[in-house]
């Protein structure tokens, strides 16, 4: 067990000795307090309130989050192979699914490291720039949304969390199957971004399939205050949801790990 | 030569496709012995080398490292392995310090001493905490000699280890290999293409050809030096190279090369033959073996470009 966790030390310090890593944790932090200072600044008059805007910034930071973990995690498998490193990384004496999982676990470590911060960073700036009235005043209708408190908050980043986790797997998987953090990093994006409007699409076919189709279930706030889901016209439940995006993240682990444990190293 | 040996290749092939790159590859190294594995580009050393770590999957036979299958028992026959495959890439991002705390962290028989000590045998005390990005390519392969030993392995696998380096480095690196192998017993497994390389640091050679090993012999025979009772090529420089090769007629395959008469012979044969000649009334003005080295032994099983 111990001699486990410096597999997973060691993961970090190859993402943690990076310039790169630190520049984009100085993106998460100085973004809301930018957004929240030109809001104050731009006559945030005594109306405006912080969750509003905790919630506009939250959502933006989740994709920064996504995006930066996508890439982190394609990096930490894809990255290996590419630079060649692979090689002395697998002749030790631990199995391919160890270390695999160990790369696995540094990537989510990473993406909730990052959370954290955003959520810390978002609340303290909003909390000392405009105070907690829980006065519901919606930001230009991106968070539709009335979000009034720390439950709501909290509520959010889980949910969103969980969609991270989804499409981190996702990018995990093509960057351990095909090797090429390009790929990974572009389609997980693809992923995030053309959610909804392939959610869109989707849901204007009336068949019963498209309920188990994966896009359809990347957006779970939308079950919050009592919604029906992402697609209106298909009410599903929130159970049903993680239901689908748990054999998802099954599927993507299982492919992985076989396509990792078995592969010939020909970097 | 009782003891077991370190490891074994038993009919170890590999099947990529329709081709079969290596085919039905034996051999063992013992403690202790320097092995060599010699073959022309794409001949396969560097996909036996895979294999040998488990990089490679075998498509069939098996290989052992100290008693245990590298594909069922892959983290025991490992432990026992270090090895630099092709070059050796390590993270140009960390120091080469932090690279070799990597793979120590890996391996929990590595001390903090240990790795300090590996850091002075290969030379790099003065720049291991620069990063990797700023070494030179020497600078790289000794880095990666240190992480292949800092865990004292019973089986030293380098592939073209002394790529990069310095007339110094290769010298130390082969000191050090010869050391290595007496002094600890280790078993050294090195492909190289600096052929006369190879003699100078190898106890046996292995020759590698389409995937199949075509010959193996020993570099330091157990016969001693100069009483081989093998043919060699002789030259001898006569004033009538033709007159010289009409007396000769019925000795064997006689010819005349560069205006020397060449034939092949062994040492008894040779003073029969200058007996011969001086008898017929021939001047020779010297006589010349040509020992072939490993090199010409090599491209002459292995067929230079012309012939290939
Ligand atoms: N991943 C692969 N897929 C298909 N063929 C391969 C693969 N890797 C190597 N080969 C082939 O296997 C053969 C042996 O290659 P290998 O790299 O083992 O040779 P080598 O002896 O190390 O050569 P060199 O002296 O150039 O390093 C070559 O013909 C090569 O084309
Ligand atoms: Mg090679």
């Amino acid at each position: 067990m111990v001699n486990y966790i410096k597999l997973i030390q060691n993961e970090n310090m190859k993402i943690y000795r990076r310039v790169g890593t630190w520049i984009m944790l100085s993106f998460i932090v100085l973004i809301p307090i930018l957004v929240s200072l030109v809001v104050l600044l731009a006559g945030g008059d005594d109306d405006t309130t912080s969750w509003p805007l905790i919630m506009l910034e939250s959502y933006f930071l989740f994709s920064l989050i996504i995006i930066f973990t996508v890439v982190v995690s394609s990096d930490t498998v894809a990255g290996e192979f590419s630079r060649g490193t692979i090689k002395l990384l697998l002749i030790r004496p631990w199995s391919r699914s160890a270390i695999l999982l160990s790369k696995y676990i540094a990537t989510m470590m990473f993406a909730l490291f990052f959370t954290i911060v955003a959520f810390i960073v978002t609340m303290l700036i909003n909390l000392a720039l405009f105070g907690s009235t829980s006065d519901s005043n919606d930001l230009g209708g991106i968070v539709s949304t009335g979000i009034v408190g720390w439950g709501d908050v909290l509520q959010y980043y889980l949910y969103q969390f969980v969609t991270l986790i989804i499409i981190v797997t996702f990018g995990f998987m093509m960057s351990s199957a095909f090797r090429s953090s390009g790929l990974a990093i572009g389609l997980s994006i693809g992923f995030l971004f053309a959610g909804n409007i392939i959610t869109g699409l989707f849901a204007m076919a009336d068949k019963v399939w498209v309920k188990y189709v994966l896009f359809m279930h990347l957006d779970l706030t939308s079950y919050m205050d009592g919604g029906t889901g992402p697609i209106p016209s298909h009410p599903m439940t929130l159970g049903f949801s993680l239901g689908v995006l748990a054999a998802y993240f099954a599927i993507f682990n299982l492919i992985s790990w076989t396509v990792f444990r078995k592969r010939d190293i020909t970097a | 030569m009782s003891q077991a040996p370190i490891v074994r290749l038993q009919d170890v092939t590999k099947v990529i496709g329709k081709r079969t790159i290596i085919d039905r590859v034996s051999f063992e190294v013992r403690p202790g012995e320097v092995f060599g594995f010699l073959g022309p580009n794409g001949s396969g050393k560097t996909t036996t080398i895979r294999m040998m770590v488990g990089l490679m999957g075998l498509t069939s036979g098996d290989i052992h490292i100290g008693g245990h299958s590298i594909r069922t028992d892959f983290p025991k026959a490992i432990v026992q392995v270090g090895a630099i495959v092709e070059n050796p890439e390590m993270y140009k991002f960390l120091t080469g310090y932090q690279n070799l705390l990597h793979y120590a962290r890996m391996n929990s028989s590595i001390t903090k001493e240990r790795i300090q000590e590996a850091i002075e045998l290969v030379g790099l005390q003065d720049r291991i905490h620069d990063k990797v990005k700023k070494y030179s390519l020497g600078m790289r392969q000794r880095l990666g000699v240190a992480q292949a030993i800092m865990h004292r392995p019973k089986l030293l696998v380098l592939d073209e280890p002394t790529n990069g380096l310095d007339p110094a480095g290769i010298r130390e690196l082969r000191d050090y290999l010869r050391l290595l192998a007496r002094d600890e017993g280790t078993a050294v497994v090195v492909s190289s293409h600096m052929l006369s390389e190879m003699e100078l640091m190898c106890d046996r050679v292995a020759i590698l050809q389409k995937g199949q090993i075509i010959d193996v012999r020993s570099i330091r025979g157990e016969s001693g030096v100069g009483s081989k009772p093998t043919l060699e090529e002789v030259q001898f420089d006569v004033d009538h190279p033709d007159a010289a090769l009409g007396i000769l007629e019925g000795q064997g395959s006689g010819r005349i090369s560069d205006g020397l008469l060449t034939l092949s012979s062994d040492r008894a044969g040779i003073a029969a033959i200058n007996r011969r000649l001086v008898e017929a009334g021939i001047n020779i003005y010297g006589i010349r073996v040509k020992t072939k080295s490993l090199e010409d032994q090599f491209l002459e099983m292995t067929g230079s470009e012309t012939i290939g």
